[in-house]
């Protein structure tokens, strides 16, 4: 087992070594652009047209997991809607941060982004799973936690987690240094909602801005 | 002291339950607060869960008023036990079915049930019980021994208060930033002399303002994949579909970052992109990969 384990691991590093030298073999390209990306919190940008004619033909799918059939995720939408969502080699998971599909489980909420296939499900390129972004209002501020307020002063408890969540503070780049948010702020939470004890785990706290 | 506790029980308790009976029967949110439990489940919809709400607000008051009219009296006291015992398991029962729902215990209170709603339902029993074992009405305790009554009170109303969050915003936000100025903030600051990390969620989001990601954004598809430092360099990498004239194949589309670049101390990053065919592991010639620019559109006025 712990054989399998550490040859598994060795071939990760192999190949992570194979693709770091591809990497490091491209092209360069400098400059900075005011387009955002298709990450983590881009599962909530507003559409906007792309520049690949295939992405327009983007299959969009959210709800709750209500079976997990080997890579084949079934999942129950907000509006009565069915889903079946295809993971391949390919598809990205994100789960508080970039993980794999191991770590999904039945109930988890999730949006996925991907293609729609002639026999009805979608491959999905992307899948963003428990993932949520509420406008709260900092409360109180405990070594683990952030006591939070959002919509009609509902609390919500967002844990912070070492090494995982970060702060961004007036537009500024994203940090680990969390000393500097303050109670009464309004702040941007992005994170992963925990149902088992409805709490959030925060990726991301945006304040000042 | 116990004997004026337990006098007095009966005050504490009616008091508490006209409060919360009054808010939950005549309040003007009892729908709305009622929307969010775990009754509209159990009732099959709002309207029914909305009458339940009114009608546990209008038993407290009446339990209240009796209460308050014949402390002496054991039928109250056993009412107000019994009330809390269901409220008790209402809690656990929703608590177990449906952690996410409101408690609508008091008319204002929409947070998740927590120790608070326990606590509350299980002082109601013991007011209760101890509402049984009144000796004297609580005016006559009052007349008779007027500070430890006041004392009683107070304390009383001061837990209350505590264990309900209506009121957080008053005592328990202030109390919070006082200690965070005392005591300054929990949250480690990391070592001064620039040692931290720069973390992963920084670098994506400079290499998603870069021209590089532009440039490469027709062919990837996925989002962040995996990550990794290697000798300076972060590696950060996505999968897409590269077409050309052999036809649309699947790839790793690898972008290479400083590891302590972000979007503060990099306006213009250098970034590194490769395109690798995930079946044959060969690179791609991705020379032609131009940043389409978007044309700035004209200003109005």
């Amino acid at each position: 087992m712990s054989h399998d384990h550490e040859s598994a691991g060795r071939g990760r590093l192999d190949r992570r070594r194979f693709l770091t030298t591809a990497a490091l073999g491209g092209a360069t390209i400098v400059g900075a652009t005011a387009l955002g990306g298709i990450d983590a919190d881009a599962a909530f940008a507003a559409p906007m047209p792309s520049l690949d004619p295939a992405i327009s033909k983007s299959a969009f799918a959210e709800g709750r997991i209500t079976a997990i059939n080997g890579s084949v995720l079934e999942v129950a939408g907000s509006y009565g809607d069915q889903h079946l969502i295809q993971l391949t080699n390919a598809t990205s998971v994100w789960k508080l941060r970039p993980t794999t599909a191991e770590e999904i489980k039945v109930g988890d909420g999730l949006y996925a982004r991907g293609v729609d296939m002639p026999d009805g499900t979608i491959a999905a390129d992307a899948v963003w799973v428990n993932i949520v972004n509420l406008f709260c209002t900092v409360q109180g501020i405990a070594k683990d936690r952030l006591h939070l307020t959002h919509g009609n002063n509902h609390a919500v408890v967002g844990r912070i987690v070492a090494e995982t969540t970060t702060a961004s503070y007036l537009g500024g780049a994203l940090t680990s240094d969390l000393s500097r948010v303050r109670i009464g702020q309004s702040a941007q939470v992005l994170g992963a909602w925990r149902p088992d004890d409805d709490t959030v785990d925060i990726a991301r706290v945006t304040v000042g801005h | 002291m116990i004997s004026v506790l337990t006098s007095l029980a009966p005050l504490l308790c009616g008091g508490l339950l006209a409060v919360t009976g009054a808010a939950k029967l005549f309040g003007r949110r009892t729908a709305q607060l009622a929307a969010n439990t775990v009754l509209v489940r159990v009732l099959g919809n709002g309207h029914r869960a909305t009458a339940a709400l009114r009608t546990v607000g209008a038993a407290e008051v009446l339990i209240a008023a009796a209460l308050l009219a014949a402390p002496e009296a054991a039928a109250p006291g056993v009412a107000t036990a019994l009330l809390g015992a269901g409220f008790t398991g209402y809690l656990a029962y929703a608590r177990a079915t449906a952690p996410e729902s409101s408690c609508g215990c008091s008319a204002r209170d929409e947070g998740p049930i927590g120790w608070r709603s326990f606590t509350r339902a299980g002082l109601v029993v013991l007011g209760g019980l101890a509402a049984v074992a009144a000796d004297r009405t609580w005016w006559s305790r009052i007349d008779g021994d007027p500070l430890p009554s006041a004392v009683v009170v107070v304390v009383a109303a001061a837990v209350l208060l505590a264990l309900s969050s209506d009121l957080d915003q008053r005592w328990l936000v202030p109390l919070r930033k006082l200690r965070l100025r005392l005591f300054g903030t929990p949250l480690g600051r990391p070592p001064r002399g620039g040692d931290a990390r720069v973390p992963v969620a920084a670098s994506v989001e400079l290499l998603e303002n870069s021209l590089a990601w532009q440039a490469a954004s027709p062919v990837v598809r996925s989002a962040l994949l995996d990550h990794w430092d290697d000798e300076g360099w972060r590696i950060l990498r996505f999968t897409g579909v590269y077409e050309d004239k052999r036809g649309a194949r699947p790839v790793n589309v690898l972008f290479a970052l400083d590891l302590t670049a972000t979007i503060d101390n990099a306006p213009a990053p250098a970034v590194r992109v490769s395109v690798v065919d995930d079946i044959t592991e060969e690179p791609i010639d991705v020379g032609h990969l131009t940043p389409v620019l978007r044309p700035v559109l004209p200003l109005a006025g």
